[in-house]
């Protein structure tokens, strides 16, 4: 039972190789072929399991470009004495464009299947000019009168690109044709691509939408001729620079064989030889100050609606470039800034010809006069570099001067000019210029701040004092005549020192009443009080023995002067007011 | 003799505070030239001499911060016009100069509060700086002890509920003014607002690097700083994000 497993699985394992095995083989269409034909490659696989086999890779053919390519596969089953047989066949077919002339391998290009490596063997492939394709019959219209007719493919289908200069100046516009000339019936025209116009400003004037074919004699020939694409191109860069070919698929329509053939359309590929141009640098000498890049002729002119207007009213100020070159890529001439005339933002156009190369700008100010005067507009200068004489030109506008009148309104209806003053920028403040240059004090940390704080709150118990003093005086009688007591005395002592020096009997009658009355006051007692009850009243106070004697011998003298006929003599007023001084100024000092 | 002495050493004092001055004048005079010359980084070299010289005038500081906006230490220039606003917060140019530099820091400031009250009471406060306030203040000390005075010594005998009226109303306002000053002079004591001033500064979450990162902050950054540790410090955001942050990345804005 075992062995019979083991033969088993022996033979199933050896089917599983068997019909594993997958044999591979490619071949192309033509081994030579020109530049803008195509080849077409096919690899084929066969085997029981080649359906299973995914597309080759064929990224390694190096001078090719891949068109595309197309699988199909087919199946034989042969029967042969009751053994079934089963073979497929897949095959890959790609079509290749050969991208330059030379000779080219293919190499041997690898497939993997379950680890079954399959390669395919490597072939050369030569590519020339000249197309190795049977061309198409031309087209019938031009078979008759010609004798020496050409079959070659390139003969009678080309692209040309017409440049019509091919010494420039950078940024002088040059004008690009690509115009196709041919013999065939052509079916549909396409292009193949843009081309890429490197180190130029490109313009678009012409891309045809239809085809429509122009008879033209061409180098003694006739041909059809169509304009296929026209650009304007301003150079951005100088040296030789090369203006790119233009690629076309044209399908051409072979003529019908018999009765039964309706004729084929066949594609083939065809470009425009690149033409080299050369760029100048602009000269620098001479280069006006105020260029801004215009190259080619021009003309500058300058218009005004109105020059005689009044205040508020506004014209029109029109500045005008009309001419051929780059009107496209340089800026316009700048307006000097003027006072009195206000100039409103202005509206620019351009218009640009067909051909792209020639236009005119136009820059129109509207401008409100906002002053009465006469107000002159500059001339204005515009340069350029003309192509043709090879040097700069500047052109000037004229000048024009505007009388602007009182306007009759009363008021100048500027609003609809008026506009908020706009924030143009911002940036911080400007520095603090003048200032003064000490350290900052703060107050609170400052001793005299504090200082006249208490000055201040001292005023309280200042005036509180005050106030009880005057209470004092107002309530106490007494005490408001003691405390005036010295101002009288001081009183009658002025009125004795004068009497004294003129010798006069009223001194005595002075010091009598001054001194009786400081000592009334002081002592609290009637004013009119004699001496005698003055005296006995300071006999109570504590004063010295001395003093007291002083103060009885000062009123006795009174009363004998006053009283006693000749006590008065004009000696004694010497003694008397010296005794009279240091009394006085004893008693003042004594505290009743 | 010895007034005499007195005398003389103080015209000697005086003189010599006349002549720094005068110097101290020559060089501000110097850095306002150069600035206008836009020679920024000279201007700045005088203006730091003044400012090393110990005087601090709002005047100064916004010309220093204007300096560093020139040449682009957004940090130091946010640093100088607070400082400005610090000594005296109703200091107008520093202020406007200070909203158009806080535009160019890649952090977002924080956003004053929009309550009203607060709103209110911080425009109250800034109305007028310390000193100005500090003036008013005793300005109205002296009236009110004027109106006590003259109540004391006029009105003695008379109906006193007019003069009374008015010193109440008087001390009122007076003790508002008080609170105001001092709460701005306190403020003023408050050393713990500070500004970055390196290009950027990572926050950790605790004194080292080793700690996790908690943000990433950017030149001229306003912020406050709690705690100091070895030369490591802990700074809260306006945002209320707290870390910590190498400590020569900032500097203070009262020195």
């Amino acid at each position: 039972m075992k062995r019979g497993f083991f033969v088993l699985s022996l033979i199933f394992i050896y089917q599983f190789f068997l019909f594993a095995d997958i044999s591979v083989e490619s071949y192309v269409d033509k081994t030579k072929v020109g530049i803008n034909d195509q080849i077409k490659l096919t690899i084929e696989f066969t085997g029981e399991n080649a359906n299973k086999i995914r597309t080759p890779d064929i990224s390694k053919i190096r001078g090719f470009t891949n068109l595309g390519s197309s699988s199909s596969s087919s199946s034989n089953i042969v029967i042969v004495n009751g053994k079934m047989e089963r073979t497929v066949t897949k095959s890959f077919t790609y079509k290749l464009q050969p991208q330059k002339e030379g000779t080219f391998l293919i190499p041997p290009i690898n497939v993997r299947y379950k680890k079954q490596n399959l390669t395919t063997a490597p072939f050369r492939i030569t590519v020339v000019e000249e197309s190795q394709e049977p061309a198409p019959p031309t087209s019938n219209k031009f078979n008759r009168n010609e004798k020496k007719q050409s079959d070659k493919l390139t003969d009678n289908l080309f692209l040309i690109a017409e440049v019509d200069n091919r010494n420039v100046y950078k940024d002088e516009p040059i004008t690009v044709n690509y115009r196709l000339y041919t013999k065939y019936d052509i079916s549909n025209l396409s292009f193949a691509g843009e081309p890429n116009f490197n180190k130029f400003w490109k313009e678009n004037i012409f891309t045809p939408s239809k085809i429509k074919f122009t008879r033209t004699n061409y180098n003694g020939m006739l041909f059809n001729t169509m304009l296929m694409r026209s650009v304007a191109l301003f150079p951005s860069d100088t040296g030789n620079l090369i203006v790119p070919s233009l690629e076309l698929l044209v399908d051409i329509r072979t003529k019908p064989a018999s009765f039964f053939d309706f004729g084929s359309v066949k594609r083939y590929t065809i470009k425009s030889k690149s033409v080299g141009v050369k760029v100048k640098e602009l000269p620098i000498e001479n280069r006006p100050q105020n260029f801004s890049g215009a190259v080619g002729n021009f003309n500058f002119s300058s218009k005004i609606s109105d020059t005689e207007i009044k205040v508020g009213d506004s014209f029109t100020y029109t500045l005008e470039i009309r001419g051929t070159g780059n009107i496209k890529h340089f800026d316009m001439p700048v307006l000097p800034e003027l006072q009195h005339l206000r100039f409103i933002d202005p509206e620019v156009s351009i218009k640009i010809n067909d051909n792209k190369i020639s236009g005119t700008k136009t820059i129109k100010y509207l401008v409100i006069a906002q002053e009465k005067g006469s107000f002159t507009i500059p001339s204005i200068s515009f340069s350029f570099f003309d192509t043709n004489q090879k040097k700069y030109i500047t052109k000037k506008t004229r000048s024009f001067t505007i009388n602007v009148a009182e306007s009759d309104l009363s008021y100048i209806p500027s609003s609809s000019a008026q506009t908020l003053v706009q924030r143009e920028g911002s940036d911080i403040g400007f520095i603090i210029k003048d200032t003064t240059l000490l350290t900052h004090i703060i107050y609170f940390n400052n001793f005299f701040y504090w200082l006249i704080w208490f000055l201040v709150l001292l005023s309280i118990p200042i005036s509180l004092i005050y106030m009880k003093e005057q209470e004092k005086l107002s309530g106490n009688i007494d005490y408001l005549r003691q405390k005036k007591a010295l101002k009288i005395l001081k009183k009658y002592m002025k009125k004795a020192t004068e009497y004294s020096r003129t010798n006069n009997v009223d001194f005595y009658y002075a010091i009598q009443t001054g001194l009786s009355s400081y000592l009334a006051d002081k002592l609290r007692i009637n004013r009119g009080s004699s001496a005698e009850i003055i005296l006995s009243e300071i006999k109570h106070k504590n004063l010295s023995e001395d003093l007291y004697e002083k103060i009885q011998d000062i009123f006795d003298k009174c009363n004998q002067a006053r009283f006693m006929p000749g006590g008065f003599s004009e000696d004694n007023i010497k003694k008397d007011y010296v005794l009279l001084k240091e009394t006085v100024s004893e008693i003042s000092k004594v505290k009743f | 003799m010895k007034k005499q002495i007195i005398i003389l050493l103080l015209i000697f004092i005086y003189g010599n505070i006349l002549v720094s001055i005068s110097q101290v004048e020559e060089v501000f005079s110097r850095g306002i030239e150069a600035f206008e010359e836009k020679e920024y980084s000279e201007a700045l070299e005088y203006f730091l001499i003044i400012e090393n010289e110990g005087i601090s005038t709002p005047d100064l500081y916004y010309n220093i911060g204007n300096c560093y906006f020139r040449i682009n230490e957004i940090g130091k220039s946010i640093l100088y016009f607070k400082k400005a606003l610090r000594i005296n917060s109703n200091h107008k140019p520093s202020f406007r100069n200070l909203k158009y530099v806080l535009t160019f820091t890649k952090d977002k400031q924080s956003e004053k509060e929009s309550d009203i009250i607060a709103v209110a009471w911080d425009r109250i406060i800034n109305t007028f700086s310390l000193n100005v306030s500090a003036v008013l203040t005793l300005f109205l000390f002296c009236l009110i002890i004027i109106f006590i005075n003259l109540t004391i010594l006029k009105y003695r005998n008379r109906e006193k509920t007019v003069p009374l009226f008015i010193i109440s109303v008087l001390s009122f306002i007076f003790i508002i003014f008080f609170l105001i000053s001092f709460l701005k002079w306190t403020d003023s004591y408050k050393n713990n607002e500070a500004v970055l001033i390196s290009s950027t500064a990572i926050g950790y979450s605790g004194p080292d690097e080793e700690f996790t990162r908690v943000f990433t902050i950017h030149e001229g950054m306003i912020f406050k700083v709690e705690k100091n540790e070895d030369n490591w410090s802990l700074i809260k955001l306006p945002n209320g994000l707290g870390g910590w942050i190498k400590t020569a990345h900032f500097e203070f804005v009262s020195s």
